[in-house]
Formats: structure tokens, sequence, C-alpha cells
């Protein structure tokens, strides 16, 4: 199930070419226990509930599928857990969502075979926020107050981050002086709230909107009148897309993800691979996702004895033991599913042993048109932070009988 | 002949006293008058590593004795060494204790004439079993002395969640301010909760006391701690008028959360019963590797050669044994102990009446791995309904409460009406709800109706949806034509969340609903 058409087009072509490559190096191998594995895609548009539940029933009614893996889908709320637990067949997916825990956790049994790959958005919250402490306490970054600015967009993924971040800045002695606000997206009209945001004298703004394109004009006139604050923004900022638009002035942008290829011998060759199978144009650090997720699902599989059609529900109940019990060195790092939230664990976030969970990677864009600089966590970073240039550009604080003057 | 054979029996004699001798347990040698080895049993030979033969000196053997390094030697080998010649012939008993763990007992006697006999029994069993039962006794008595002293302690440290506890349940009884009322009932479950965590450590003091507790040491932000410390004393600092304040800080820290708790709450127990004006301020600062957490006071100070014994257990100040406030001298006992078990010093600085500081350092700890809660993630914390008010109108008891339930559990704050009246005194009554979710079918009146009234006594067009059962196109339409969405019974949750979604934060996709 993967958005070939629509706005998240770009990702849906990427988790398809992850399917294709994963599987086809699985069947060189001799397929899943003898079997050869073939793909099925669903187109599911524009994500809305309806398309994705009627991509699931048509995987299942039409074609008996044993299991759907994918990127994600950020429309249907949990709407195709429905159609795919009353068949009893595998869904593994990335939507990266908190109410899977709930959905999960309230019936184990109905929902057994449903995994989410990456950990939940709500991770975002705790794991940003620890990162902005890691800069101040360790000296990176001497923040000029506590106050955090946070501004969400509608979609549900992007309200649940900012209330999380929300939730955790005090802990860790920041204060939320702007928002969580809710803007309506997609938009690119971002003036009056940024203003409102400058009036509050930040030491960090965090836009947890996920729209590469949107951010890009975020950024674009947050740099018209630049305040002393880090800028982070969510997930789409990764994409070649938010350079395109914002070019320059994208520099110096904190952005992160909590399920992205690593830059390590193995994340590397995977790139090589999928570069040569699908041409340069192609997006590895996207089709990562789905790729491991589909060798995970083959591996249990085999471990289990085999995958199970609709309606083979005590077979697919041991390969989600299976997927439960096996620990995976993804391209992304571990896989290790929590037994209740049926849901990646983040590292750093949860687990403090970087072998027993999926890294949450801190980037930052330092150059227009070279990789961004993966500067945290620790051991996968490869570079440093460095201090945005508009935080250089600003007119220098006047002090002034005890009144301060920008 | 008869000589020969007096003297053929008295060598069989002989022979048959040297192998009773030979058989017996018990090492026995006799050293002639001229301090010359004359005899010995196979049980003494066996003793000892080394050769052993007749006509040997006894200075030499003493010598090789020392030298073989076979005995534990009370003293310098020469010294030893002397000694065992100049007590030659004397009457002594003594115990060696061999290389190898036996005990062998010496006992020494003096032979008419001259010379002398030693004997040497092995006490090794008895020497343990001894030893097994001295043991035995003590670890009995430190038991005891230990529950004596858990049941001391546990009087001590519930007094002060406990007094919070009384003194908020006093003024909870006299407040008539919801809000205020709410925050007294919150700070009184935290008091509780604070009860409930010591009795667990001074369970744990018991077993400190045994030498079984093991610290469980995290990563954690330390201000979470000074938020509990503030709520377990603010009331008692209050109520003798003084000022409890915890600096800021976003320390993270590396240590055992509950003992240091433990430590801190009796710092600051102690600041607020031994001050009387001014006040108490908790706060920290880097010290090298270290965070030191002080506890400062404007209290009496402690004086110059209390300073030395404070720490000590039962110790009680003279001021202390006077007033009725004091504690049992636990306090502080406890606390050097867990700072000893925990590898934190802990620090005293004080002025005679000027005041006093307790400190702790501990380890600075990598924000990174500090403790968010892992156990709390759900929507309730963060979801993107959280908090967000609603009100529920369904006149279907079970189904109000499964569907409160259900909203509850995304983290909404429900209000819920079995009908319109209800729905309208619970506005009128401040509930300000951003969505509406009505029931169509509520006896007298339809869920249009109700949403229709809500609205009008809120003065605002609060998003709204109904729910039915009845799926007749004609009620459809016309909840449809009131520009309602509608969603057809049974709910799925999913459904409801995207509809409920679309109502709060992208109402250009709210379509008519099923």
């Amino acid at each position: 199930m993967v958005p070939l058409t629509g706005p998240s087009a770009a990702d849906g072509a990427e988790f398809r070419k992850g399917v294709i490559l994963a599987i086809e190096e699985i069947n060189v191998r001799g397929g899943l226990l003898g079997r050869r594995l073939e793909p099925v895609f669903a187109d599911t548009c524009r994500q809305t509930a309806e398309e994705v539940v009627a991509a699931a029933r048509w995987l299942i009614e039409k074609h008996d599928v044993h299991a759907i893996i994918n990127g994600y889908n950020i429309g249907p709320q949990n709407s195709e857990y429905e159609p795919i637990a009353d068949a009893g067949i595998l869904y593994v997916h990335a939507n990266t969502l908190l109410q899977h825990h709930d959905t999960v956790m309230n019936d184990p049994d109905r929902y057994f075979g449903c995994f989410m790959t990456d950990p939940a958005d709500y991770w975002y919250g705790p794991g940003f926020i620890k990162f902005i402490s890691w800069l101040r306490d360790t000296g990176q970054w001497t923040p000029e107050s506590d106050r955090i600015a946070i501004v969400s967009g509608s979609k549900p993924y992007s309200i649940v981050i900012a209330h999380a971040m929300a939730a955790a800045a005090a802990g860790f002695g920041w204060r939320v002086c702007f928002g969580p606000r809710i803007v309506q997206t997609p938009t690119s009209q971002w003036r009056d709230v940024l203003d409102e945001v400058r009036a509050t004298d930040p030491a960090v703004i965090a836009n947890t909107h996920f729209y590469s394109g949107d951010l890009a004009h975020f950024q674009l006139q947050f740099m018209e009148k630049p305040t002393n604050s880090i800028v982070y923004l969510q997930y789409g900022a990764m994409h070649q897309s938010f350079s395109d638009i914002a070019q320059k002035k994208g520099v110096g942008v904190i952005v992160s993800t909590v399920i992205g290829l690593l830059r390590d011998d193995i994340g590397k060759r995977f790139a090589a691979r999928y570069l040569a199978r699908f041409g340069e144009g192609s997006t590895p650090q996207i089709g990562c996702q789905s790729y491991s997720a589909m060798h995970h699902y083959a591996l249990a599989a085999s471990l289990a004895g085999g995958s199970g059609g609709p309606g083979s529900f005590e077979q697919n109940r041991k390969v989600a033991q299976a997927l439960k019990g096996s620990i995976y060195r993804s391209v992304n790092g571990i896989v290790r599913y929590h037994p209740e939230w049926q849901a990646a664990v983040p590292y750093p976030d949860v687990t403090h042993d970087p072998s027993l969970g999926l890294p949450h990677l801190f980037f930052q864009i330092q150059a227009e048109r070279k990789p961004l600089a993966l500067i945290a966590p620790d051991p996968f970073n490869t570079e440093r932070f460095v201090k945005p240039p508009w935080m250089d550009r600003r007119a220098p604080t006047v002090v002034e009988s005890g009144r301060r003057r920008s | 002949m008869a000589d020969d054979a007096f003297a053929a029996d008295e060598r069989e004699t002989l022979e048959a006293i040297r192998a009773g001798l030979d058989a017996v347990t018990t090492g026995i040698v006799l050293w002639a008058k001229d301090r010359t080895l004359s005899y010995f049993n196979l049980r003494f030979r066996r003793t000892f590593e080394f050769p052993i033969r007749i006509g040997m000196p006894f200075e030499e053997f003493v010598s090789v004795l020392a030298n073989s390094r076979e005995c534990l030697q009370p003293c310098a080998i020469g010294e030893w060494e002397r000694t065992e010649a100049e007590q030659f012939g004397l009457e002594k008993d003594c115990d060696y204790v061999f290389a190898d763990g036996h005990v062998v007992n010496m006992s020494q006697r003096p032979v008419e004439g001259g010379g002398m006999v030693v004997t040497l029994t092995d006490v090794t069993t008895i020497k343990r079993n001894e030893r097994a039962l001295r043991e035995a006794k003590e670890a009995a008595e430190a038991t005891d002395e230990a529950k004596s002293r858990f049941l001391r302690a546990a009087n001590h440290d519930l007094r002060q969640p406990l007094a919070s506890l009384k003194i908020l349940i006093y003024n909870c009884i006299h407040e008539e301010d919801p809000e205020h009322r709410g925050d007294m009932l919150h700070a009184m479950d935290i008091a509780a909760a604070v009860m409930e965590d010591l009795l667990g450590a001074l369970l744990q003091i018991g077993q400190l006391d045994a030498g079984r507790i093991q610290p469980r040491i995290s990563t954690f932000q330390l201000r979470q701690l000074f938020e509990r410390l503030d709520i377990q004393f603010r009331h008692q600092a209050e109520e003798k008028g003084l000022r409890l304040r915890f600096v800021e800080t976003r320390s993270t820290i590396t240590t055992d959360r509950a003992l240091l708790e433990r430590i801190l709450s009796n710092f600051v127990a102690n600041a607020v019963r031994f001050t009387e004006v001014g006040g108490i301020v908790v706060g920290c600062r880097r010290d090298g590797r270290s965070l030191r957490i002080e506890v400062a006071d404007t209290g009496k100070g402690v004086r110059e050669p209390e300073r030395a014994v404070i720490f000590d257990e039962f110790y009680r100040s003279p001021d202390s044994r006077r007033g009725a406030g004091g504690g049992l001298g636990l306090g502080l006992n406890i606390v050097k102990r867990l700072a000893q078990l925990l590898e934190h010093p802990i620090g005293l600085t004080s002025r005679e009446d000027r005041g006093s500081i307790f400190s702790i350092s501990v380890p600075f700890g990598n924000v990174w791995h500090s403790d968010v809660g892992e156990a709390e993630i759900t929507e309730t914390v963060a979801g993107e309904f959280v908090g967000t008010p609603v009100l529920l109108v369904e006149d279907d008891d079970i189904l109000r409460r499964t569907m409160r339930s259900l909203l509850e559990r995304w983290g909404i704050e429900v209000f819920d009406a079995a009908n319109e009246a209800e729905a309208l005194r619970l506005i009128e009554g401040g509930a300000a709800p951003r969505l509406i979710i009505a029931d169509y079918n509520l006896k007298a009146r339809t869920g249009v109706d109700v949403v229709s009234a809500v609205r009008e006594r809120a003065g605002r067009k609060i998003p709204a949806m109904i729910v039915t059962a009845d799926a007749e196109p004609k009620v459809l339409e016309g909840i449809r034509a009131a520009d309602i969405p509608v969603l057809v019974k049974p709910v799925s949750p999913p459904r409801l969340r995207v509809f409920m979604h679309n109502l709060l934060f992208e109402p250009s996709l709210v379509g008519g609903g099923q």
C-alpha cells in the first residue's frame, strides 16, 4: 500500500523500490523456505482512510496476500487495521503514529499481526528536547534563554510531536513561550505566525509540520528577519525538495528522523546496491524503510516455518511471534519490537543501548547541495553541530542601563 | 638368659607402646634434657612437611619451622624463635594456625628430670564450629537490632508526609474553591505516594542493615526530584511561616533516585524542623566532575563539637531533646549510611545562630540517558486530542460509559450528559467544549436539536457530529441538511478519530459522513 500518485508520490515510489530490492535479494537466495516472493502494489493516492482501506481490501480479497509491507500512509488513522485484523495476515508499516500503541495494546489478540517498524511520532518530542539539552549542557551552544516556540501542522503526527515536545520541555529546564500553535496545513504562508513567534524572543523554534515544500517556505520567511534561535523543522526538511526551494537559506536548519539510513559500511553498501538497481535519481534514504521491513518479515516467516495467507491465523501468529522475538540489524540500525507496543524501540529515547534500539538521528543542513551532517546521537554521528549562519548575522545585543536592546 | 628374656620382653613392650602411640591422632614429641629430640610419633612427623630426625636440636627445629612458613607466626620470626627457646621446658598451651587453614592446639609440659613432652591436637573442627556459632549469634543480634531500628526509622520518616497529609485534609474540609481543592487533593495524592515510597525505602534500610541492599542507578533530571520534595515539604514550611525555595535546575544526574530522595528529604525535613525564622533554599552547583546539592537554612546552626557526631546513630542535639518536634536521631545517620552505599560525599558547613548547609555531591549524568518514563507513553500524555474538552450527549448509560472511556483513553476531557437539560446545565456550569458528539435518538429530542440548543446557550458554533443507529436515508439526509456530519453505529474508533480530527483541526476535510 504505497502512495504512487498524490502529494507523497515521491516517497511512495521509494517505498516500492525498497520492497522490490529486498524481494529480489530474497528470491536470489532461494526465496522464503524455497517459495518465491512476489510483490503486489496498491496505490493509496492521497492516503485518505477510504483509499488506504480500499487498498488493503483489494490486496487481501483479490490477491490473497500473506503480508502487507509499507512505508507510511498518513491518513487512515488505523482504519486499515480492521480488514487486516479480520484476515489475520501480517502488516508491517512505518506510519510513525502513537495511536498504533493504543490500538494494539487495547486488543493485542485481534491486532496480533500489526507492527510498526519505526518508533511512534511521540518520541520526536522528548528526543528533540534531549537533543537541545545536550547541545546546551555540553557547551556546543549557549542559548540566550530557556524559551521554546512550537508551531505544528494540522495532521495528527505533527500535533502529537508538538504536544510531546511541550510535555517534555519543562523536565529539562525549557519553557514553552509560544504554542503549540496548530496551523492549518498544507500552507506556504507562515509570516503571521512567525511574527508572533519572534515577539516571544525564543531560543528555539520548532515546526512539527512535515511537508518539505511548506517547511522550505517557513524557513525562507524566517530568514526575512531571523531571530537568535535554533530552528528545527520536522522530517520533511531532509528531502532534496526542501533544499531546492530554501537553497542556501536552509543552511543551519536542524532536522531529525526516528528511522533513517545509517552511514556505516552496511548502510553505504545498501545505498550502492539501491542506486545501481534504480539509478542515481533514486533515494535509498527513503527506500531503506520498506527494504528493511521486508527483510525482517521474511526472516521471521522463515523462523516460523513459512507465511500464511488470509485466514491462516495460526501460522501468522507464529510469524508475529518470530517477528517480536528476533532482533534484526537492518540498514537503519536495530529493529527490536517492544512486546506490548509492537513498535520499534528507539535509541536513545527509550533504550540507552545502541544495540537494542533504532537510532533517532539528528541532522543539520551545513552546506547547500551537500549531504546533511549527521550530528547525533553517538555512536552514529559523523559530524559536529555548527552554529547556524543567521545567528552571526544578527545585530549585536546592546546592554544599556540594565535594559537590553536588540 | 633371664636378662635376655627380660630385655626381649621390654623391647616388645616398647615396640607395642611405640606402635600404640603411632596409632593415636595426637602428635607426641619428647625433648631430652639436652634440648635434643629423643622421640616423636607418626602423627607428629606427618604434621610437618620438613624432615625431622632423632637428635635434632630444639633450636634447629624451631628455626626450620619458623622459616618453613607452615605456621602463621604472631610476631617476627627471630622474636618468635627467641621466645620459644626461652620457654623450653615450661608449661604452656597455645594454638598454631597452619597455612592450609588447620588449627592445632600445642600443649607443652615439663618432664621430671629435665626435658619436656609436647602434644599436638588438631582442633580445626572445634574452632570452625565455635566461629560459626559466634557468627550466628552476632547475626541474630544484628537482625534483632535491625528490626528495632527499622521500627524507629519508620516512625521517624513517615511523620513528614503524614504531617503534610493531616494539614491538607484539614484545609481541604474547609476549602470551597474547587480549583484550590483540586490542587490540595493532588498534593494529598503526592504525599500518600511519598509515604508509600518511604515505606519501600525503609524496608530497604532494613535490608541495608542486613547488607542486602543494591542501589539501582539510573540517569534522570534533578528537577523531577526537586518538584516532589517541594510538594512534600511546602505545606509544612508554610505552616511554620518559613520560605522554602528550590532553585531552578536543569542538571542531569546519575544515581539511585529513591535513595537520593531519601537523603535530600532528610536534609529538608531537618531544615524545616530546626529553623524558626527565615527560610530554606535547596539548590546545586558544579563541583569539579560532580554536582553538589545543597540544603541551606537560616536555623540555629550546628555547634562546633556537634558537627563531628551529628551523623551518628541516635544522636540528638540538646535543643532537639528539649523540644517537642525533635526526631529520634536517625535521619542523618540514615543519610550517612545511604551516602556511603552510593559513594557520594556528604558535607556540612554551619555558623552558629546563622544557619547550616547540608550537602551531597552526585555524579553528572548523560542527558541522552535521562529517564523520560517509558511506562507512561500513551495518548493521555501527548495524543493529538490531549486536554481537548468534548461534550458527549448519549442517553444509553452503557454506551455513554463506553464512549467516555474510549475518549478518555485518547486524553480527552469528557463532559457527558444523558439529555439536553443536562448538557445545558454543563454549559451553564462553565464547560467550554470544543466539540459536541451527540446521539441522534434522544427520547424527546433529536441530537440535532440538542446541538442547536447547546450552540445557542454557548453563544458560538461549536463543531459537532451526530452518531446514530438509525441508518434510514431520510434520517441521514435530515442530519446532513443541518450541516452536521454523521457516523452510523456501531462506531469504529479509527473512523471516529478521523472525524474528530477533521472537525477540530482540518475543517476543510469534513464531509457529510457515512
